[in-house]
């Protein structure tokens, strides 16, 4: 029997994570778009890593035994909390003591990554748990999060599509935009947000490493591939959508690691755009 | 004659600390105001308290509540990873009479329409901004500013980018604009003759010396100004 039709015989394995992951590859190449042109990929990457951290934190107070506080330490709702408070100081505050904003992201990004590993090291589940949260090994996923994550996508999208104008307003012209008298601190709030909790609820699922290269990784892409912003949006959908699913069928057939798998997929689709755009340019 | 924007007694500054004041200043409907200073002088900061973007230390700035503010930044603020085209652009500066959650309509694409028409930017309505030549965006940026059917244009180094053609062009076009819509005009640059040569009240400010003084050309622009900000003798014939 061929690789492909084992595969497919095998659908119903892979149904689920697949689903997932097409969702959360889509929806995130969506929101990088705002990440890439914002310039705040460091930004994607502390959540993703605060993300793990909510995550690696709700197992070890599971191992603790606070049976009581169970729903409270659920891992997608404290992953959910931790990443959307982080993404709202992100949002709030412009300056620290002196301080850039990027070396405070930084700030968070290096404590959240170093109490992951330590956490990992006092979880009982093991090292192998927080491995998954780290590098994403989504061969199989909660049975719920085949609706949680595709109904956290529809209502970010929703929420985008709503403010479309405004979001890309006050990305590209902060300034003009608060002359207008935007509301753009909410805005820019809002645009964070929608960002950290799909990256929580993806993050889970996944792991922080896919989750990351889906942010940043088919935006850029696709500003290689075209200069309309709206096609931009589209084509990143697109590229983050089959970097998930490619990522998992490589995962499938060759029997390696899927988040690892996600990331380089979406890699080769940066490569292959990179040389189409170098191509273009030349000729 | 009204008084669409009134300074009194204004400290302009970051962050609480006081860069230069108290400033009075009056700024009557219809009039041409140039802003003129060396580089560092306070000119962006004076401009960005009038606009609302910079709070006064102290003092209080003054405008109509329905006062609607065209504004033309400088083009090199703009990132150039933002793929967004003319046409895009153009269509935020309208965004001043459409709330945010609101989408354009019909009349508003109309006046979008009309502003390219009017700066001679419609046949670039599909190119992207950044693509476009330093003479080009600064059209582009007119275009946006007026779109929105402003009370007040504001300009920022409007020829900062461009040669001299393009500055001619640039200048003339405001010219025609101001005259055709009976807007007022703040133009803030560093180039003396441009300022001189279109501006009907003049703006000097130093905030190193605490110089500074708004009027007429004559008044402001004496040989002692001229020589001590620009370099120039007496008799140079700028005005």
């Amino acid at each position: 029997m061929g690789i492909l039709s084992e595969f497919i015989s095998s659908y119903f394995l892979w149904r689920d994570p697949m689903i997932v992951g097409a969702v959360s590859g889509a929806v995130c190449g969506f929101l990088g778009v705002y990440v890439v042109l914002r310039r705040i990929i460091f930004v994607s990457a502390a959540l993703t890593q605060i993300s793990s951290f909510g995550v690696a934190l709700s197992f070890y107070l599971e191992g603790l035994g606070m049976g009581v506080l169970s729903s409270f330490i659920h891992p997608f709702i404290l992953s959910t909390v931790l990443t959307s408070l982080a993404a709202v100081f992100f949002a709030m505050k412009r300056d620290f003591s002196r301080i850039s904003q990027e070396g405070v992201i930084g700030f968070g990004f290096l404590i959240a990554s170093g109490a992951v590993i330590i956490l990992g090291d006092r979880i009982t589940k093991g090292a192998h748990d927080i491995a998954n949260i780290l590098f994403g090994n989504a061969v199989v996923v909660d049975p719920g999060d085949v609706y949680i994550i595709p109904a956290v996508a529809l209502a970010a999208l929703v929420i985008h599509i709503v403010f479309y104008k405004d979001f890309v307003f006050v990305s590209f012209d902060e300034q003009t935009a608060r002359l207008f008298k935007y509301p753009v601190r909410t805005l820019n709030t809002v645009i964070l947000i929608t960002i950290a909790v799909v990256v929580a609820v993806a993050t889970r699922a996944l792991g922080a490493l896919p989750v990351f290269s889906f942010l940043a990784l088919p935006p850029l892409t696709s500003l290689f591939l075209t200069e309309r912003l709206k096609l931009v949006f589209a084509i990143s959908v697109i590229i983050g959508a089959l970097s998930a699913t490619l990522g998992y069928f490589f995962s499938f057939v060759l029997s390696i690691p899927t988040g690892a798998s996600m990331a380089v997929c979406a890699s080769v689709f940066f490569v292959l755009g990179l040389l189409w755009r170098e191509v273009k340019v030349r000729t | 004659m009204t008084n669409l924007i009134e300074l009194e007694d204004v400290t302009i500054g970051y962050e609480n600390k006081g860069m230069l004041g108290p400033l009075n200043l009056a700024i009557e409907k219809g009039q041409f105001w140039g802003v003129l200073g060396p580089n560092g002088s306070g000119k962006s900061t004076l401009l960005k308290t009038v606009l609302g973007l910079l709070p006064a230390v102290s003092g209080s700035v003054k405008t109509s509540d329905s006062i609607v503010f065209g504004y033309v930044p400088q083009s090199e603020k703009f990132d150039p990873i933002f793929p967004v085209s003319v046409r895009e652009i153009v269509s935020m500066g309208r965004y001043v009479r459409v709330r945010a959650g609101k989408n354009l309509s019909a009349s508003d694409m109309e006046h979008i329409t009309g502003s390219l028409e009017k700066t001679g930017t419609l046949h670039l309505k599909d190119r992207t901004f950044r693509s476009l030549s330093g003479g080009e965006k600064q059209r582009a940026l007119l275009a946006r500013a007026i779109s929105g059917e402003p009370d007040v244009l504001v300009l920022d180094e409007p020829t900062a980018s461009i040669d001299i053609k393009g500055e001619a062009q640039i200048m003339e076009l405001v010219g025609n604009i101001r005259s055709d819509d009976g807007l007022t005009v703040l133009m803030v640059s560093h180039f003396l003759n441009t300022v001189t040569r279109y501006a009907d009240r003049i703006i000097l400010i130093d905030k190193d010396t605490g110089y500074f003084k708004a009027g007429g050309k004559p008044e402001v622009l004496t040989d002692h100004n001229l020589s001590t900000f620009f370099g120039l003798g007496a008799g140079s014939g700028i005005i």
